[in-house]
């Protein structure tokens, strides 16, 4: 490769918005360490060890949002795995080329919707409009069972977001796994085919054992990032509804209420590095998993 | 007919059906939406809710303009950074190497939320502006590795040719990659845009002044406070519809989403199997 440095013009966007936006607030981290006031500034501010760190895990907070973090993020990387799997399989055994091609535009759709826009949906849906009880309530009203005041009822609540997460996710995720069907060869098929195979046999002993690479490596991502919350979706619809915390709050969240209530920069800085550098290890080790297995696999 | 036919309508109906009804709602008249909960059809149909809307003041007009403004700034800019760093790093050169490494490192960790909390309200003082949304958000290091991916299967002969005829590696950059690569340019500027028209969590954290308010967090706080949607309403006061107008607003915000997805779609689908099959 020729070196000629005029290339080098096209990173500075990029250099430039790394250094300030994602090296800038590594170094930043030290607040975590500090007694923070912004009148001092962060060089200014006096050390106070690992004060901070202490007084997050003896606030009684630190065991819930963790505990809420990783359940909820099991319950979603599970729901989404499995509904997006499913999906797939199914989109791939449907014969009629008009509904197959609706269905995979379709399901596609609510990925673009945001999480404000869902939550509005969800509202409507679960308190209806002036306290009239929603639309899950008059179904439930149907079957004769009492309609459930559901935003105050914090144990309904990881599945409400599990069901969320899968209207949002199973379409993004289907085109994934449609991608990897598409790689597979045709004539494994006509194999199984002449061996008397059912559809349904096809689908169990066929097609899925043949994308269980890409499954495995789709779950061993979303476990690297199983200490993230999922910000955006969860504070859309939970908002500041301190009964439904129990169930809810994740490391995001708290972290996001702490900085605008408590204004406690040092203590939040704090969870914010704890969250970062476990987060950090997660996503180191399924790092190494991943490539370990894509090795095996022959790559994605 | 199938399992399979029945499972995919039923799960394709679900992923409408919520939409429709958000529509449907925002043209039925508070009572009856009060009184009977949603539709499928409106019964009692009214425009209310989008007259009041679209005649009151100029709450709408600014939080559409303020999406618009970061939308289109935030993915022009992304799109120049994420191609240009993307075309550095696919040279297979020792410098491109090292700045690999320098996109890669911050997919692993990050500072959090406060360390850039205060590096945007307090050292670049960005508080009530656009940039506070736009540039925190300007480089995905994800589809930085997507477009190299794409730069990568150009063949190094096209690249030889342009060098021959004296163009520098800028020049050919320009003139011989960017037009081959318009599909990879395509995904990459819808992804920022959706995300960027999505966006609500930093005009949350950064924006308080309603002026500059984008479209999610009107909507936002529109939910929170019944009293806000009567903010939008020309004359304060006598029996706003605050229900339909939430619901109206709601389908105006992903209104031009809804309409533009026919044509996004299948670039959003090139762009999600390049991802996942290279990334």
């Amino acid at each position: 490769m020729r070196s000629d440095k005029s290339i080098l013009i096209l990173a500075v966007p990029a250099l430039a918005f790394f250094a300030v936006f994602s090296y800038g607030p590594m170094v930043g981290v030290i607040v975590a360490f500090k007694d923070f006031s912004i009148v001092d500034g962060i060089i200014g501010s006096p050390w106070n060890g690992l004060e901070n760190f202490r007084f997050f895990f003896e606030s009684g907070n630190a065991s819930r949002v963790v505990r809420n973090t990783l359940m909820l993020n099991a319950l979603f990387i599970g729901g989404t795995l499995i509904s997006g799997m499913a999906l797939a399989i199914m989109i791939n055994e449907v014969r009629l080329r008009l509904l197959k091609r609706t269905a995979q535009s379709v399901v596609f759709l609510p990925y673009f919707i945001s999480p404000i826009v869902i939550s509005v949906m969800l509202q409507a849906f679960l308190s209806g409009f002036g306290g009239s009880g929603g639309m899950v309530n008059g179904l439930l009203d149907g079957f004769g069972i009492s309609p459930v005041s559901w935003y105050t009822e914090p144990g309904a609540w990881p599945w409400i977001l599990t069901v969320v997460k899968i209207w949002q996710m199973a379409g993004y995720t289907s085109i994934i796994y449609l991608a990897a069907m598409t790689a597979i060869p045709t004539d494994v098929y006509e194999a199984a085919v002449l061996d008397g195979a059912s559809r349904w046999k096809i689908a169990l002993r066929v097609t899925m054992p043949l994308i269980l690479p890409v499954t495995v490596i789709l779950l061993v991502l979303q476990i690297g990032r199983i200490f993230m919350g999922d910000f955006g979706t969860i504070y859309a619809i939970i908002g500041d509804n301190g009964t439904l915390f129990e169930t809810t709050d994740v490391i995001d969240t708290f972290v996001f209420r702490a900085l605008r209530t408590s204004g406690d920069l040092g203590m939040t800085a704090a969870v914010g590095l704890f969250q970062s550098v476990v987060g950090f290890v997660l996503i180191a080790a399924t790092a190494l998993i991943a490539r370990r297995i894509s090795r095996k696999s022959g790559g994605l | 007919m199938g399992v399979s036919t029945v499972a995919v309508t039923v799960y394709a109906l679900a992923c409408v059906i919520p939409l429709w009804i958000i529509f449907a709602s925002s043209l039925t008249a508070e009572r009856t939406l009060v009184q009977t909960g949603f539709s499928l059809w409106p019964s009692d149909f009214s425009l209310e809710a989008y007259k009041a809307l679209f005649s009151g003041n100029d709450t709408l007009i600014n939080a559409y303009l303020a999406t618009l403004v970061i939308t289109v700034v935030g993915t022009a800019g992304a799109v120049i950074a994420t191609l240009g760093m993307g075309w550095v790093i696919s040279r297979r050169t020792a410098m491109a190497r090292r700045f690999m490494v320098v996109v890669y490192i911050p997919m692993l960790f990050n500072g959090g939320l406060v360390p850039l909390y205060i590096l945007v309200t307090q050292v670049l003082q960005l508080r009530n502006t656009y940039w506070a949304v736009i540039l925190p958000l300007l480089v995905s290091p994800f589809l930085v590795f997507v477009a190299m991916a794409f730069f990568r299967d150009i063949p190094e002969a096209v690249l030889e040719s342009a060098r021959i005829d004296g163009a520098n590696e800028l020049r050919a950059f320009v003139s011989i990659v960017l037009p081959i690569a318009t599909p990879i340019v395509a995904v990459i500027a819808l992804f920022y845009a959706v995300a960027y028209w999505n966006e609500w969590f930093f005009p949350l954290l950064f924006i308080n002044d309603p002026d500059l308010r984008p479209l999610q967090l009107l909507l936002q706080n529109m939910i929170g406070n019944l009293n806000a949607a009567q903010a939008l309403q020309p004359t304060a006061g006598v029996s706003a519809p605050v229900y339909q107008l939430r619901m109206a607003l709601t389908v105006v915000t992903i209104g031009p989403i809804i309409l533009a997805y026919p044509f996004i779609q299948r670039f959003f689908v090139t762009g999600l199997t390049l991802g996942a099959t290279k990334g």
